[in-house]
């Protein structure tokens, strides 16, 4: 019997159980639906800094910050889905899904300084990567300068960066719940990203060599 | 009339290239003859916002921190600089945890429709970005601008009265110094914006 696809959401809103955490709770439910095994770590409630800047990592690889974002980098390692949620506040990413984002800083250096890390681009095809958020303005443009930073994180995390989950206008709407089809759509993509995933193992299965 | 500059540094790394930008900047304006304060964000005790929406209600932020004294400066200044490395293509998580608690600022405006400064300093106040990034892209400041075009606007600062002066291609401590034209961009920009706040706190 495979390993379940692993769905490891990150809330980096500092408000519990708000539209942001309740877009990853649908996109989660779907995902468990499909049959993923999910966890939802809420960087709120983690003791952690932001980057130093020292950039020791350059030389070593390794972050001089020993917290709670340690043990979690593990996690996204490990993880085949990473659905990052963030709210839009002052047309960005929250200060605390900033501070984890930057943290990456040593696995960046991994990869371009040293050159000890490397996501073969099979590995990455397998690995999907969601950006979740919500805006209270119903400014179109309101998302697009969250976008490179998801871009960098996914990127040096080794993910695809498969779909974004946004919702705006949400204070006219007044919430999620108020929203038409958000919750709906999120449910579905996380369902749809652990069966796309499950048909690519077992599509490589059937091609791998007979032992 | 002395100017009265209130500027903040993002960065983690003390006197590193956007410190030093920075620091060329308020050596020129203190030369011009304004009073220069200097808060270094990592080094003060500003948490990150709440999302609790209090301040719509109160009109205050609910944390007590060193945010309160900088509530009043930000008022009180006649120019506010923000200077912030690029990281991961945007602003400095320390940044922006100073932008995220400017909430308290666009709940008073927009919310509760009081003013943040009073009618007759509209317009007589001067916002400066500083930035500095270590990759070489063209692009590489454009994701940090709609965050930092809000902080100002909420605290009255339209955007026509914000100066940018951005460097990339400066990564190891000290790479400003080598830089061709970054420090005489900074004087320029120093010279200008004191000149223009001598005339509006003149008129």
């Amino acid at each position: 019997m495979r390993d379940p696809i692993k769905v490891l959401g990150i809330s980096g809103s500092p408000r519990r159980h708000g539209n942001t955490e309740t877009l990853l709770d649908a996109v989660l439910d779907g995902a468990a639906r499909a049959g993923g095994s999910i966890e939802k770590v809420i960087l709120r409630s983690l003791d952690y800094t932001s980057c130093r800047g020292c950039n020791a990592c350059h030389k070593t690889g390794v972050c001089v910050i020993r917290d709670n974002l340690t043990p979690l980098f593990d996690k996204i390692a490990d993880a085949d889905v990473l659905v990052l949620a963030s709210p839009i506040y002052s047309m960005g990413i929250t200060a605390e899904t900033k501070g984890l984002i930057d943290r990456t800083q040593f696995l960046w250096a991994r990869k371009f300084i040293l050159k000890n890390l490397y996501y073969p681009d099979d590995r990455i095809r397998r690995r999907k990567g969601i950006f979740v958020s919500t805006a209270g303005l119903g400014w179109e443009n309101v998302f697009d300068a969250a976008f490179p930073a998801i871009t960098a994180f996914f990127n040096t995390t080794g993910f695809d960066y498969w779909d974004n989950i946004i919702a705006n206008d949400l204070d006219r709407y007044g919430g999620i719940e108020g929203h038409p089809t958000a919750l709906m759509e999120a449910r579905e993509k996380g369902q749809r990203v652990v069966e796309l995933l499950l048909k690519m193992g077992e599509e490589s299965e059937l091609s791998a060599p007979k032992t | 009339m002395t100017p009265d500059v209130l500027a903040f540094s993002a960065s983690p790394r003390r006197h590193g290239n956007s410190e030093t930008l920075l620091d060329w900047v308020l050596a020129g304006m203190e030369a011009e003859g304004c009073s220069i304060e200097k808060i270094v964000i990592p080094e003060v005790d500003i948490r990150p916002c709440r999302g609790c929406n209090a301040c719509e209600r109160l009109n205050r932020c609910v944390q007590r921190d060193y945010m309160d004294y900088a509530h009043d400066r930000i008022i009180a200044a006649d120019c506010i600089i923000l200077a912030s490395p690029i990281y991961c293509m945007g602003l400095a998580a320390q940044a922006k945890i100073l932008v995220d608690r400017a909430q308290v600022f666009r709940s008073r405006k927009y919310v509760l429709h009081l003013p943040v400064v009073p009618p007759e300093r509209k317009g007589k106040r001067v916002g400066v970005f500083l930035a500095t990034a270590g990759q070489n892209w063209e692009n590489v400041f454009d994701a940090a601008i709609p965050s930092v075009k809000c902080f100002f606007h909420v605290v009255d600062i339209p955007n026509r009265d914000v100066r940018y002066l951005m460097i990339n291609g400066v990564d190891e401590k000290g790479a400003i110094e080598r830089h061709p034209t970054a420090r005489d961009d900074a004087g320029r920009l120093a010279r200008e914006v004191a000149a223009r706040l001598r005339e509006v706190l003149a008129a």
